[in-house]
């Protein structure tokens, strides 16, 4: 056992609090189970931070890991952190969920003959793998995600040792490209790093930067900050999107342009011509370029993108003009065979353009830690087949489900005499290891991680391991160690967290802990210069394997990634930000191609590739999307995992009813969810040897059944009824409203004479008989004051603004509120029933919608077109009406309005007659029609609930309470200390993660307060279903149409 | 939650101010008697009392008296019970708080044996709980002592009790009786002490 | 006092039958004789559907809401459609007894036990649903206003407050009503019987012994229960309505609900009065008592009542046009043409379009059609209720949460199930009571005796 750090205490740590996390209805625990040893920084009902870093991707967010008597109970953003400033994805809270899931392996685990794993202890595994080594270690080989610079090094010191055959850095979506291309273009090895906050014009080819690439946080924080229209009155960035499909980057884009997939290195070209031919470029860059550039002209890139030629030309102009551009290189799912030329073509852009030095930065390449290639990856699994390889230890990464299934990953393994896992939950690669070493999870372990060049980053444990697990470098080490003394003289000396702290020794380690890290931004050269190699480009359509009418995109998933999520049940659950499907693999399809093949939403087809892979998968069609494309999400199909395989529905592997409701006629359903894209695709690679996603066509077929698609939004035609509202930029420039004045609900008479007394500069108090809301705010009429719906007496009217032009849709709200507030878990069966609890929903419209009567039930995409964006993210949650209408009609004053404006929800007196939540007209009422609390959370996962939150029991309403224990909680210091709560003092977890600080909290009734400065914003303020009058506490700030670049 | 319940309800209030007052008083004598080693044979009476089954509460894993800590000694809840004016919670003092004192006292003390056989084995002392609310009642220890609430005032006169109990108490709430630790019983002193009777401010 | 003799007696006396009031007597109590084993199988069937019923209900208490069809935003389905059903039903008694009664239309002696009686089961029934619908049946006596330690009230401006006093008012009124009404009917079975049924009735009877004092007592506290009865039949089905027009939902906040719900009650209690005695009649050999003249007089009143209700269908529609209020439109679109017009369309038909046939007298006078038809009005006002709290709900003010309901097996079984509910009490009904009110047959046999006297002068 190690020395005795200050989390020991766990093991000492009693169930104390963990009756407060009891479902409220449930049976008391009646002990009381203090502390042997209580730890002097532990108070219990006073949470402790721990600084650390998210693991979730490579992009390295900083943490603050929020602990409740030992327990980390929620993860949120280190505002301190250069990458996210305080903010959290989706992706990243949800990771709260590795730690307590019931997948987890209580220890190590060794495979018998009859192919069941067993119990093995830590001594035995340890000689195990050291007796394989021994002979012959020659043939090991390490396979595994990037650990970060400090285990990296100890991992090469290990091999080296070891005398292993190598290691191998595996990151399914690393953008391996972009770095080839810059050695291409600038002709030295540097990372380029983008930085949109100080762009005027952003270009994306294909690049779905505010999802998956590279730093998504950072750079929907970035694009916010450059689109800042209070900042930037005439309207800031401008954004255009070249891309075949509507994604969720690319409804907050400006322009969508629908260009041809793996068209987008043409057009970088053909952009790049229109900038030199509009003084773009040095001379020396014409010159070098002339040839390059030749046969890129518009007419021709036209013709081979898509794109006709007079957007180019529009764009290309937009480019040359533009001072600050930048233009993102395709990524993720578009990189295709010729992914090195493309992003090449785009760093030669920016190049033209100047962005270079101003908002692109080459920085240097971490000199430590090795970066993922695929290339070696592939040669490795050759070898695999070949039996050269003796022994493989797998860490951090899932090969086996996400390895191209024409790579014969599996089949390679089988060919290995012992694999060696170091999952800490089951995964595919682990199902088919012979030993499994189970490592910490990122919150139980040390260790760090470099974002980018200057940002280090540091993982403290928050939490001591919940099961028998070690740190992945301190189990390699004691296995070097049992090699040999000769080994073990070659390695390193004491354990991983003595060798953390050693390296970093040059700074105070436990300032380290305290801020997360080490965060010296470093900034690359002003300018550069392109390389002769510029010169052989090479930019060409990308090959693509079979043949079939439609190009197969298989994209990252924003909540599921590369399939890392899919066990975790809030990222199946929080519905997909651009068709709101969850629990469920969908094929986007065009509605042309839907009435070609005769399909409507929900019907199964057989999508073909390379004449031999198969798969049947429910259509979803949708006008965002190209006819000659069909899109499928990378992420779901897998067999192993709760939540990740169909095992819940179907009741298997349930040993303490961890059951998410089964039906019967699930049991015979297939293990996987959905489907695994990646079995559809060719091993393709780019001229690098990175890894290529956009390879095959696909041929669709009929099958003939259909299933039911697990919709949350029903459709996205808004119907002109004032819910997720937008002003054009012209009109906000022109001071219009977005609020017609016809709408504020006062008779014409009334506001005439109000704009008469305005006009003469008297004040301006409504004449009598007109409803006290008849008032003006800043000269402007408005329906009411949101403030006055508090009791006279109390100091605060808690109120909330949501400014939808800075949200994206990427949903770190819902996985915030998900996770502070214990709200369950439904499961698909109940989702398809529109059960879902989430108390916070995105719900997604396109334009203002039209008033068509539609018979029959409505589609679910209706107003999508190609090459028109118009999307409006709204983040739908209790607004705290002042006149709430379900108020009056509960029974009981179950829900009630409280003195400080909020809409209160007592769960232990709802009898749940349910009318509250049909008087709603926001519909943001959940029922608990089964008592979800009891099989939500499977043990351990009890364990992560947020104590000061009442877990709901079947049969009453539960809804948003805008975190009314954040209020409760800075209300005790405000108190002491006889203030009130100051502005910021409460954040309630949808506002604190969010990446572009979309929401802002506070009190209406402080006129200084940032949320009431925002809510009194004449022109962009409104209220959701203004005419209901229903006087919300949640303003809403029209989104702004830019419309399309002009030169 | 089961104790007998004495009569005298009603009067209660009154007896629990006039116990208070007499300790307080009377404390001082108490001391200079302990000062003359006679505490040892009272810590043991104390001790049969604490585990005496005729008495009224729940027994507890160890023959713990509060009436020698908090009243004979004078220990003020807040040096056991830490925390409590700073969180929500009460503070349950850890076996290492106990063994801070009695690592040197009480030795001969069966209850103290126990004790240290919990620090030797590092097992935490299963208490049973006497005063509990329900999960969905969040009350916050911090607050009512900041506002000067003795803690006595739910949970009654311990520094005398050598076993405790929950110390009955009835009010009167729209003309039916309320039992301690009942909504009412809450809602009735928040009413006397003009303090928030929002539903918000204890269930959420 | 006596109510005052009617303008043109004769009128009101010439579908009495004629018979010597020993024959009444015989006749009408003949039906409490001892029951046959076919009365034993449709009993034993009734009371153990309703206890597997009852057993679903059991089950969804255990498990959850959840075993019904609700679908995120319908929050509410069948449980409370088929509430309102049931209270619809029970207003057809309390209007024949009560208001009929004040009105003088003798004609109604014949159905009025029968009506009364189905009242008090239907009101039963009905209010059984309040009870199956709520998702804590454990906690719902917090709905009623009793004094507690916690300090709590209930909140007397929802609408379902209202409707446990609307309903709970009416179950009483109802159950005395028919209970006063048939005292003298249990001295008649008291002085037949034997054995415990002689204990039953004597004890029920409360010593009737026919002297004219209690006669004239009697008659005064039915006029006077009439009295009380007669609003509250307006408005029963006024509160029940309110639940939904208070509302904010499309399609449901309307002023004209009131007036609507309470004809369509009207409406569809004939058509079950109907339902029930054109059997009873038949199985019973009532006809001389149950005469086309009584049926005729109903198919008026479902006639009128079908007009009502259709008028008030047209209303909705043209005000829904007319008022250009966008989600009203929508709705009532949706309502007619969207994945629910099926419902629709079956209410419109049976409510509107079938009652037309009672324009003929054929018709109305032709038992098995009327029983024909009484069975579409039953079905109608059932769907009615459907299209308007389901579809309602389902196309609401937020296009990205419109939801579909269906409903799953437990409901159906238990919407079975109050069916048999309903039966039962009536089956126990027909064998311990006189289904028709022997005193009231005389009474009218009497008024005859003495005119035929008169004319003989």
């Amino acid at each position: 056992m190690p020395e005795l750090d200050r989390r020991d205490f766990l093991k000492l740590v009693g169930v104390g609090a963990g009756a407060a996390a009891a479902a409220g209805c449930s049976d008391p625990v009646e002990k009381l189970i203090p502390y042997v040893v209580q730890p002097d920084i532990i108070t219990p009902g006073i949470p402790v931070y721990y600084a650390s870093t998210c693991r979730e991707c490579p992009a390295g967010c900083g943490l603050h890991v929020k602990t409740r008597e030992g327990r980390p109970i929620k993860l949120e953003g280190n505002p301190e952190h250069p990458v996210n400033k305080g903010s959290l994805c989706a992706r990243g809270q949800a990771g709260l969920g590795r730690t307590y899931h019931p997948d987890r392996f209580p220890g190590p685990m060794l495979r018998g003959s009859d192919g069941k794993l067993a119990p093995i202890s830590w001594k035995d595994a340890t000689e195990l793998v050291a007796t394989k080594l021994r002979g012959g270690a020659g043939g090991a080989y390490l396979l595994g995600s990037d650990p970060g610079p400090t285990a990296s090094g100890v991992l090469d010191k290990w091999v080296a040792a070891v005398g292993a055959g190598g290691r191998i850095v595996y990151e399914p979506f690393a953008p391996e490209a972009l770095v080839e291309a810059a050695q291409l273009v600038f002709g030295n090895a540097s990372e380029p790093v983008f930085d949109l906050s100080k762009a005027d014009l952003v270009v994306s080819f294909a690049n779905d930067f505010l999802e998956t690439w590279v730093s998504p946080v950072e750079h929907a924080r970035q694009l916010a900050e450059a689109r800042d229209i209070s900042a930037h009155p005439e309207g800031g960035a401008r954004f255009v999107y070249f891309g075949p499909r509507l994604s969720m980057t690319a409804s907050s884009s400006d322009e969508w342009i629908p260009a041809r997939p793996g068209s987008e290195g043409i057009l970088a070209m053909a952009l790049a011509r229109v900038v030199l031919e509009n003084g773009g470029g040095s001379a020396s860059e014409r010159a070098l370029l002339a040839g390059v550039l030749d046969g890129f002209d518009a007419e021709r890139a036209a013709a081979r993108t898509g794109v006709d030629a007079k957007t180019i030309e529009r764009v290309g102009k937009a480019l040359a003009k533009a001072k600050a551009p930048i233009a993102l290189p395709p990524a993720g799912g578009f990189a295709s065979n010729r992914a090195r030329a493309a992003t090449a073509a785009v760093l030669v852009l920016n190049q033209l353009t100047g962005a270079v030095g101003k908002t692109l930065a080459l920085l240097p390449l971490p000199s430590d830690g090795k970066r993922a290639s695929y290339k070696e990856l592939l040669a490795l699994v050759d070898s695999m087949k070949s039996g050269k390889v003796s022994v493989l230890l797998v860490h951090g990464a899932d090969p086996a489900y996400s390895m191209p299934q024409t790579t014969d990953f599996a089949d390679a393994l089988t060919k290995v005499p012992f694999v060696v896992s170091f999952a800490s939950s089951t995964d595919e690669t682990s199902a088919l290891a012979h030993l499994i070493l189970p490592e910490h999870t990122p919150l139980e372990s040390w260790g760090d991680a470099q974002p980018r060049a200057g940002v280090r980053s540091v993982l403290q444990p928050a939490v001591r391991p919940l099961q028998d697990t070690q740190a992945l470098i301190d189990a390699l080490l004691d296995i070097g160690r049992a090699v040999s003394p000769e080994v073990a003289a070659k390695l390193p000396t004491g354990s991983f967290r003595t060798l953390l702290e050693a390296a970093w020794s040059d700074a105070d380690f436990r300032q380290v802990l305290q801020r997360g890290g080490v965060f010296a931004e470093k900034s690359g050269p002003a300018s550069a210069s392109l390389s002769p190699g510029v010169a052989k480009l090479g930019v060409a359509d990308p090959v693509l394997e079979g043949e079939g009418d439609y190009v197969l995109l298989a994209l990252p998933s924003p909540l599921l990634y590369d399939g890392r999520g899919a066990n975790l049940p809030w990222l199946q659950e929080i519905p997909d930000p651009v068709t709101k499907i969850v629990w469920q693999s969908w094929l986007e399809v065009s509605h042309e191609t839907a009435q070609k093949l005769g399909l409507v939403a929900g019907d199964v087809v057989v999508i073909e590739t390379g004449g031999q892979r198969r798969a049947e998968v429910p259509v979803v069609p949708r006008g965002g999307i190209r006819n000659d494309v069909v899109a499928l999400a990378v992420g779901q199909g897998h067999t192993q995992g709760l939540y990740a395989s169909r095992e819940l529905e179907r009741g298997v592997n349930d040993p303490q009813g961890k059951r998410l409701y089964p039906l019967p006629e699930n049991a015979g359903r297939q293990v996987a969810r959905g489907v695994n894209v990646i079995s559809l695709l060719a091993a393709a690679t780019d001229e690098a040897g990175g890894r290529a996603w956009l390879t095959t066509k696909a041929k669709l077929t009929k099958a003939g059944r259909s299933e039911r698609v697990a919709f949350t939004g029903a459709n996205d035609n808004m119907r002109e009824r004032m819910l997720g509202e937008a002003i054009t930029l012209s009109d906000l420039v022109a001071g219009k409203s977005v609020v017609d004045p016809e709408m504020l609900g006062l008779a014409a008479s009334v506001k005439e004479r109000l704009q008469d007394a305005a006009r003469r500069g008297e004040e301006m108090t409504p004449p009598a008989g007109v409803p006290a809301e008849a008032l003006t705010r800043n000269g402007e009429l408005i329906a009411f004051n949101p403030a006055d719906d508090a009791k006279p007496g109390s100091p605060y009217r808690w109120g909330m603004s949501i400014d939808l032009d800075r949200c994206t849709g990427c949903s770190a709200c819902v996985a915030a509120c998900y996770l502070e507030n214990n709200v369950p878990i439904v499961g698909e069966e109940q989702s398809i029933r529109g059960r879902i609890m989430s108390w916070l929903r995105l719900e997604r419209y396109v334009t203002d919608g039209d008033i068509d009567y539609v018979g029959g039930r409505p589609p679910h995409s209706t107003l999508e077109r190609l090459g028109h964006v118009g999307v409006r993210h709204l983040p739908m949650l209790c607004q705290h009406c002042g006149s709430a209408p379900c108020e009056p009609v509960c029974p009981v004053f179950a829900t009630y309005h409280n003195p400080e404006g909020l809409n209160g929800m007592v769960y232990n007196r709802c009898i749940g007659t349910r009318y509250c939540s049909n008087n709603c007209p926001y519909k943001v009422r959940r029922f608990n029609y089964f008592d979800y609390s009891l099989e939500t959370w499977p043990e351990p996962m009890k364990l992560m609930l947020n104590p000061d939150v009442t877990v709901r029991c079947q049969g009453v309403m539960e809804k948003c309470t805008y975190c009314a224990q954040r209020v409760e909680f800075a209300r005790q210091p405000a108190k002491n200390e006889k203030r009130l709560i100051r502005d910021g003092e409460v954040t309630p977890a949808c506002a604190q993660s969010c990446p572009t600080q979309a929401i802002t909290f506070g009190n209406l009734k402080d006129a200084d307060s940032q949320v009431a400065k925002k809510a009194s914003d004449p022109k962009r303020g409104y209220h959701a279903l203004h005419v209901l009058n229903t006087r919300p506490a949640t303003t809403y700030l029209a989104k702004v149409v830019r419309g399309p670049v002009e030169v | 939650m089961s104790e007998p319940a004495p009569g005298h309800r009603i009067a209660l209030p009154f007896l629990l101010f006039a116990v208070v007052t007499v300790v307080v008083l009377a404390l001082p004598g108490a001391r200079e008697v302990s000062a003359q080693a006679k505490s040892s044979e009272t810590a043991l009476e104390a001790q049969k009392l604490a585990w005496d089954d005729n008495a009224p509460g729940p027994k507890q894993p160890i023959p713990f008296s509060h009436a020698i800590h908090a009243g004979q000694y004078q220990i003020q809840c807040l040096y056991c019970h830490t925390g409590t004016d700073r969180s929500r919670m009460a503070g349950v003092p850890s076996v290492e708080n106990c063994m801070g004192c009695h690592a040197q006292f009480g030795g001969d003390l069966e209850g103290v044996q126990i004790l240290k056989k919990h620090w030797e084995e590092k097992t935490p002392i299963e208490w049973q709980q006497i005063h509990r609310l329900p999960e969905y009642v969040k009350f916050r220890h911090n607050r009512h002592i900041q506002a000067g609430v003795a803690c006595q005032t739910c949970h009654g006169p311990v520094q005398e009790m050598n076993k405790v109990y929950l110390v009955p108490d009835r009010g009167w709430m729209n003309g039916v009786p309320v039992a301690k630790l009942e909504m009412g019983w809450c809602i009735n002193c928040h009413n006397k002490n003009k303090a928030s009777i929002d539903c918000l401010t204890c269930h959420h | 006092m006596t109510p005052p003799p009617a303008a043109s007696v004769a009128d009101m006396i010439r579908p009495v039958p004629l018979v010597a009031d020993s024959q009444v007597n015989r006749d009408i109590l003949a039906v409490m004789d001892r029951p046959t084993m076919p009365y034993w199988l449709l009993l034993g069937f009734l009371v153990v559907f309703v206890h597997a019923a009852g057993a679903v209900w059991v089950y969804q208490v255990y498990k959850g809401l959840g075993i019904a069809g609700y679908a995120h935003p319908i929050f509410w389905g069948v449980y409370i459609v088929t509430f309102v059903f049931w209270v619809g039903i029970a207003h057809a008694g309390t209007l024949i007894s009560a208001i009929l009664y004040l009105f003088r239309s003798k004609w109604r002696n014949a159905i009025n036990r029968s009506a009364e009686a189905m009242t008090v089961f239907a009101v039963l029934t009905a209010a059984q649903f309040l009870g199956i619908h709520v998702g804590r049946i454990w906690k719902s006596y917090f709905i009623l206003p009793y004094p507690n330690q916690r300090g709590l009230w209930v909140n007397f401006k929802s609408p379902l407050v209202w409707d446990t006093f609307a309903i709970s008012t009416y179950g009483t009124i109802s159950a005395l009503f028919l209970f006063v009404g048939l005292i003298p009917d249990f001295a008649i079975a008291r002085d037949r019987s034997t054995g415990w049924r002689k204990v039953l009735y004597t004890a029920l009877a409360l010593g009737w012994e026919g002297k004219s004092k209690q006669w004239k007592a009697w008659n005064r506290t039915v006029l006077h229960l009439s009295g009380l009865c007669t609003p509250l039949v307006l408005s029963v089905h006024s509160v029940v309505s309110w639940d939904f027009a208070m509302s904010i939902v499309p399609t449901w906040h309307a002023t004209i609900f009131a007036p609507y719900f309470v004809a369509g009650a009207i409406f569809s209690g004939f058509a079950m009065v109907l339902t029930m005695m054109i059997p009873v009649r038949r199985i019973f050999g009532l006809e001389a008592y149950i005469t086309e003249y009584h049926f005729d007089n109903m198919g008026k009143f479902i006639l009128l009542t079908s007009l009502i209700v259709g008028y008030s269908y047209v209303m909705e529609f043209f005000i829904a046009w007319y008022s250009g209020n966008e989600f009203e439109q929508t709705a009532w679109w949706y309502r007619v043409f969207g994945p629910y017009w099926i419902s629709t369309w079956t209410m419109l038909i049976c409510n509107t379009m079938i009652p037309q046939l009672l324009w003929f007298k054929r018709v109305r006078t032709h038992v098995p059609t009327l029983f024909a038809v009484s069975i579409f009005v039953n079905i109608g006002m059932w769907f009615e209720r459907y299209v308007i709290i389901v579809i309602g709900l389902s196309h609401e003010y937020d296009p990205a949460v419109w939801g579909i309901y269906t409903p799953r097996p437990a409901e159906l079984m238990i919407l079975a199930g109050s069916f048999a509910f309903f039966a039962m009490f009536f089956v126990i009904f027909i064998k311990l009571f006189p289904v028709i009110a022997v005193s009231e047959m005389k009474e009218l046999a009497i008024h005859r005796k003495s005119h035929a006297h008169e004319g003989a002068h």
